[in-house]
Protein backbone atom coordinates (compact mmCIF):
# COMPACT_ATOMS: atom_id res chain seq x y z
CA UNK A 1 0.00 0.00 0.00
CA UNK A 2 1.36 3.40 -0.86
CA UNK A 3 1.13 6.40 1.38
CA UNK A 4 -1.10 8.38 -0.92
CA UNK A 5 -1.49 11.38 1.31
CA UNK A 6 -2.03 13.66 -1.66
CA UNK A 7 -5.55 12.30 -2.04
CA UNK A 8 -6.59 14.38 0.95
CA UNK A 9 -6.04 17.49 -1.13
CA UNK A 10 -8.85 20.05 -1.09
CA UNK A 11 -9.51 19.44 -4.77
CA UNK A 12 -10.57 15.85 -4.30
CA UNK A 13 -12.57 16.69 -1.17
CA UNK A 14 -14.30 19.56 -2.98
CA UNK A 15 -15.10 17.30 -5.90
CA UNK A 16 -17.01 14.93 -3.64
CA UNK A 17 -18.75 17.39 -1.36
CA UNK A 18 -19.75 20.38 -3.46
CA UNK A 19 -21.05 19.34 -6.88
CA UNK A 20 -23.99 21.73 -6.56
CA UNK A 21 -23.38 23.39 -9.90
CA UNK A 22 -22.11 20.74 -12.26
CA UNK A 23 -21.79 23.19 -15.13
CA UNK A 24 -18.86 25.00 -13.53
CA UNK A 25 -15.57 23.91 -15.02
CA UNK A 26 -13.57 21.75 -12.66
CA UNK A 27 -10.13 23.12 -11.76
CA UNK A 28 -7.48 21.61 -13.97
CA UNK A 29 -5.51 20.30 -11.01
CA UNK A 30 -8.39 18.04 -9.98
CA UNK A 31 -8.95 16.56 -13.41
CA UNK A 32 -5.27 15.78 -13.84
CA UNK A 33 -4.71 14.46 -10.31
CA UNK A 34 -7.62 12.00 -10.15
CA UNK A 35 -9.73 10.30 -12.76
CA UNK A 36 -13.18 11.90 -12.97
CA UNK A 37 -15.12 8.77 -12.02
CA UNK A 38 -12.71 8.00 -9.16
CA UNK A 39 -14.15 10.22 -6.46
CA UNK A 40 -13.02 10.65 -2.88
CA UNK A 41 -15.35 8.05 -1.38
CA UNK A 42 -14.19 5.42 -3.86
CA UNK A 43 -10.57 6.25 -3.16
CA UNK A 44 -11.18 5.86 0.57
CA UNK A 45 -13.01 2.58 0.06
CA UNK A 46 -10.26 1.06 -2.08
CA UNK A 47 -7.64 2.24 0.38
CA UNK A 48 -9.56 0.65 3.27
CA UNK A 49 -9.86 -2.63 1.37
CA UNK A 50 -6.14 -2.50 0.65
CA UNK A 51 -5.40 -1.91 4.32
CA UNK A 52 -7.63 -4.78 5.44
CA UNK A 53 -5.89 -7.18 3.06
CA UNK A 54 -2.45 -6.04 4.29
CA UNK A 55 -3.45 -6.57 7.92
CA UNK A 56 -4.94 -9.97 7.11
CA UNK A 57 -1.72 -10.95 5.33
CA UNK A 58 0.22 -9.91 8.44
CA UNK A 59 -1.99 -12.05 10.64
CA UNK A 60 -1.77 -15.12 8.42
CA UNK A 61 2.01 -14.79 8.17
CA UNK A 62 2.22 -14.53 11.95
CA UNK A 63 0.14 -17.72 12.23
CA UNK A 64 2.40 -19.48 9.75
CA UNK A 65 5.39 -18.32 11.79
CA UNK A 66 3.89 -19.86 14.94
CA UNK A 67 3.57 -23.15 13.09
CA UNK A 68 7.16 -22.88 11.91
CA UNK A 69 6.21 -22.47 8.25
CA UNK A 70 7.47 -18.92 7.77
CA UNK A 71 10.84 -17.45 8.60
CA UNK A 72 11.29 -14.97 11.42
CA UNK A 73 12.21 -12.25 8.95
CA UNK A 74 9.02 -12.72 6.93
CA UNK A 75 6.85 -12.66 10.04
CA UNK A 76 8.47 -9.50 11.36
CA UNK A 77 8.20 -7.78 7.99
CA UNK A 78 4.54 -8.69 7.50
CA UNK A 79 3.56 -7.67 11.03
CA UNK A 80 5.50 -4.41 10.71
CA UNK A 81 3.75 -3.62 7.45
CA UNK A 82 0.36 -4.38 9.02
CA UNK A 83 1.20 -2.11 11.95
CA UNK A 84 2.20 0.74 9.68
CA UNK A 85 -0.92 0.28 7.59
CA UNK A 86 -3.01 0.48 10.73
CA UNK A 87 -1.27 3.69 11.77
CA UNK A 88 -1.90 5.18 8.33
CA UNK A 89 -5.56 4.20 8.41
CA UNK A 90 -6.03 5.64 11.88
CA UNK A 91 -4.38 8.90 10.88
CA UNK A 92 -6.44 9.22 7.70
CA UNK A 93 -9.64 8.36 9.60
CA UNK A 94 -8.92 11.04 12.20
CA UNK A 95 -8.34 13.53 9.43
CA UNK A 96 -11.56 12.64 7.59
CA UNK A 97 -13.67 12.69 10.75
CA UNK A 98 -12.12 16.03 11.61
CA UNK A 99 -13.06 17.37 8.19
CA UNK A 100 -16.69 16.28 8.59
CA UNK A 101 -16.85 17.80 12.07
CA UNK A 102 -15.45 20.99 10.66
CA UNK A 103 -18.20 21.04 8.01
CA UNK A 104 -20.93 20.29 10.57
CA UNK A 105 -19.80 23.22 12.68
CA UNK A 106 -20.17 25.57 9.76
CA UNK A 107 -22.77 28.33 10.22
CA UNK A 108 -25.77 28.10 7.90
CA UNK B 1 3.61 -1.20 -3.17
CA UNK B 2 5.02 1.70 -5.06
CA UNK B 3 6.15 3.65 -2.04
CA UNK B 4 9.97 3.90 -2.03
CA UNK B 5 10.23 3.69 1.76
CA UNK B 6 8.14 0.52 1.91
CA UNK B 7 10.14 -0.85 -1.02
CA UNK B 8 13.38 -0.23 0.84
CA UNK B 9 11.99 -2.03 3.89
CA UNK B 10 11.14 -4.93 1.60
CA UNK B 11 14.62 -4.97 0.06
CA UNK B 12 16.24 -4.89 3.50
CA UNK B 13 14.01 -7.72 4.67
CA UNK B 14 15.22 -9.79 1.71
CA UNK B 15 18.76 -8.91 2.78
CA UNK B 16 18.02 -10.19 6.28
CA UNK B 17 16.76 -13.45 4.86
CA UNK B 18 19.80 -13.86 2.60
CA UNK B 19 22.23 -13.18 5.44
CA UNK B 20 20.46 -15.68 7.66
CA UNK B 21 20.71 -18.28 4.88
CA UNK B 22 24.43 -17.55 4.70
CA UNK B 23 24.64 -17.99 8.46
CA UNK B 24 22.95 -21.37 8.11
CA UNK B 25 25.43 -22.58 5.50
CA UNK B 26 28.50 -21.52 7.43
CA UNK B 27 27.15 -23.01 10.63
CA UNK B 28 26.87 -26.29 8.73
CA UNK B 29 30.50 -25.87 7.68
CA UNK B 30 31.64 -25.22 11.25
CA UNK B 31 29.59 -28.08 12.65
CA UNK B 32 31.03 -30.50 10.10
CA UNK B 33 34.63 -29.26 10.34
CA UNK B 34 35.80 -32.69 11.52
CA UNK B 35 33.31 -34.93 9.72
CA UNK B 36 35.12 -37.76 7.96
CA UNK B 37 33.90 -40.55 5.73
CA UNK B 38 33.03 -44.00 7.08
CA UNK B 39 34.68 -46.34 4.61
CA UNK B 40 38.41 -46.51 3.78
CA UNK B 41 39.43 -43.68 1.45
CA UNK B 42 35.95 -42.12 1.48
CA UNK B 43 35.55 -38.39 0.94
CA UNK B 44 34.79 -36.32 4.04
CA UNK B 45 32.32 -33.42 4.31
CA UNK B 46 32.87 -30.93 1.51
CA UNK B 47 32.70 -27.25 2.43
CA UNK B 48 29.57 -25.47 1.13
CA UNK B 49 29.58 -22.01 -0.43
CA UNK B 50 26.42 -19.89 -0.72
CA UNK B 51 25.88 -17.57 -3.67
CA UNK B 52 23.75 -14.45 -3.54
CA UNK B 53 21.59 -13.61 -6.53
CA UNK B 54 20.11 -10.37 -7.70
CA UNK B 55 16.35 -10.70 -8.15
CA UNK B 56 14.31 -7.87 -9.64
CA UNK B 57 10.87 -7.45 -8.16
CA UNK B 58 8.79 -6.98 -11.31
CA UNK B 59 5.99 -5.06 -9.61
CA UNK B 60 8.24 -2.30 -8.32
CA UNK B 61 11.49 -2.65 -10.23
CA UNK B 62 13.42 -3.02 -6.98
CA UNK B 63 16.60 -5.11 -6.97
CA UNK B 64 16.29 -7.68 -4.20
CA UNK B 65 18.93 -10.08 -2.98
CA UNK B 66 18.16 -13.74 -2.66
CA UNK B 67 20.19 -16.72 -1.54
CA UNK B 68 20.88 -18.71 -4.69
CA UNK B 69 22.43 -22.10 -5.28
CA UNK B 70 24.66 -23.67 -2.66
CA UNK B 71 27.82 -24.96 -4.33
CA UNK B 72 30.62 -27.17 -3.02
CA UNK B 73 34.16 -25.93 -2.41
CA UNK B 74 36.52 -27.86 -4.71
CA UNK B 75 39.63 -27.13 -2.66
CA UNK B 76 41.68 -30.27 -1.77
CA UNK B 77 40.95 -32.03 1.51
CA UNK B 78 43.32 -31.99 4.45
CA UNK B 79 44.88 -35.36 5.27
CA UNK B 80 46.03 -36.68 8.60
CA UNK B 81 47.87 -39.86 9.54
CA UNK B 82 45.45 -41.96 11.62
CA UNK B 83 45.96 -45.64 10.74
CA UNK B 84 43.28 -46.92 13.14
CA UNK B 85 40.52 -44.73 11.73
CA UNK B 86 37.72 -46.46 9.75
CA UNK B 87 38.15 -43.96 6.90
CA UNK B 88 41.93 -44.41 6.67
CA UNK B 89 43.24 -45.47 3.25
CA UNK B 90 45.84 -48.22 2.73
CA UNK B 91 48.68 -45.84 3.68
CA UNK B 92 46.92 -44.83 6.91
CA UNK B 93 45.87 -41.33 5.87
CA UNK B 94 42.38 -39.99 6.62
CA UNK B 95 40.84 -37.21 4.52
CA UNK B 96 39.47 -34.36 6.63
CA UNK B 97 37.02 -31.67 5.40
CA UNK B 98 38.39 -28.63 3.52
CA UNK B 99 36.86 -26.31 6.13
CA UNK B 100 39.12 -23.59 7.48
CA UNK B 101 37.82 -22.39 10.86
CA UNK B 102 39.41 -18.94 10.44
CA UNK B 103 37.66 -18.36 7.12
CA UNK B 104 34.33 -19.52 8.55
CA UNK B 105 34.60 -17.26 11.58
CA UNK B 106 35.48 -14.27 9.39
CA UNK B 107 32.52 -15.11 7.16
CA UNK B 108 30.26 -15.32 10.20
CA UNK B 109 31.37 -11.89 11.36
CA UNK B 110 30.63 -10.54 7.89
CA UNK B 111 27.16 -12.11 7.84
CA UNK B 112 26.46 -10.61 11.24
CA UNK B 113 27.54 -7.16 10.07
CA UNK B 114 25.36 -7.46 6.98
CA UNK B 115 22.38 -8.49 9.08
CA UNK B 116 22.89 -5.55 11.41
CA UNK B 117 23.15 -3.13 8.49
CA UNK B 118 19.87 -4.39 7.05
CA UNK B 119 18.09 -4.08 10.40
CA UNK B 120 19.35 -0.50 10.63
CA UNK B 121 17.91 0.23 7.17
CA UNK B 122 14.54 -1.14 8.29
CA UNK B 123 14.65 0.87 11.49
CA UNK B 124 15.46 4.10 9.66
CA UNK B 125 12.82 3.60 6.94
CA UNK B 126 10.22 2.78 9.59
CA UNK B 127 11.04 5.98 11.42
CA UNK B 128 10.67 8.01 8.24
CA UNK B 129 7.31 6.39 7.48
CA UNK B 130 6.10 7.10 11.00
CA UNK B 131 7.24 10.71 10.73
CA UNK B 132 5.32 11.07 7.48
CA UNK B 133 2.14 9.61 8.97
CA UNK B 134 2.51 11.88 11.97
CA UNK B 135 2.20 14.85 9.64
CA UNK B 136 -1.52 14.01 9.41
CA UNK B 137 -2.03 14.24 13.13
CA UNK B 138 -3.10 17.59 14.53
CA UNK B 139 -0.16 19.30 16.18
CA UNK B 140 -1.06 20.08 19.76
Amino acid sequence: MSLSIAMLSPYSLGGAVAPATPATPVPSASSSAAAPQNDFAQTLASMAADAVSTIKAGESTAMAGMKGQASLQHVVQAVMQAEQTLHTVVAVRDKVVGAYLEISRMQI
Amino acid sequence: MSDPLLASINAAAHGLFAQSARMRVLSENIANAETTGKTPGADPYQRKIINFENVVDDANGVDMVEAGDISKDTAPFRTEYMPGHPAADDKGYVKLPNVDMTVELADMREASRGYTANTQVIKQARELVSMTIDLLRPSS
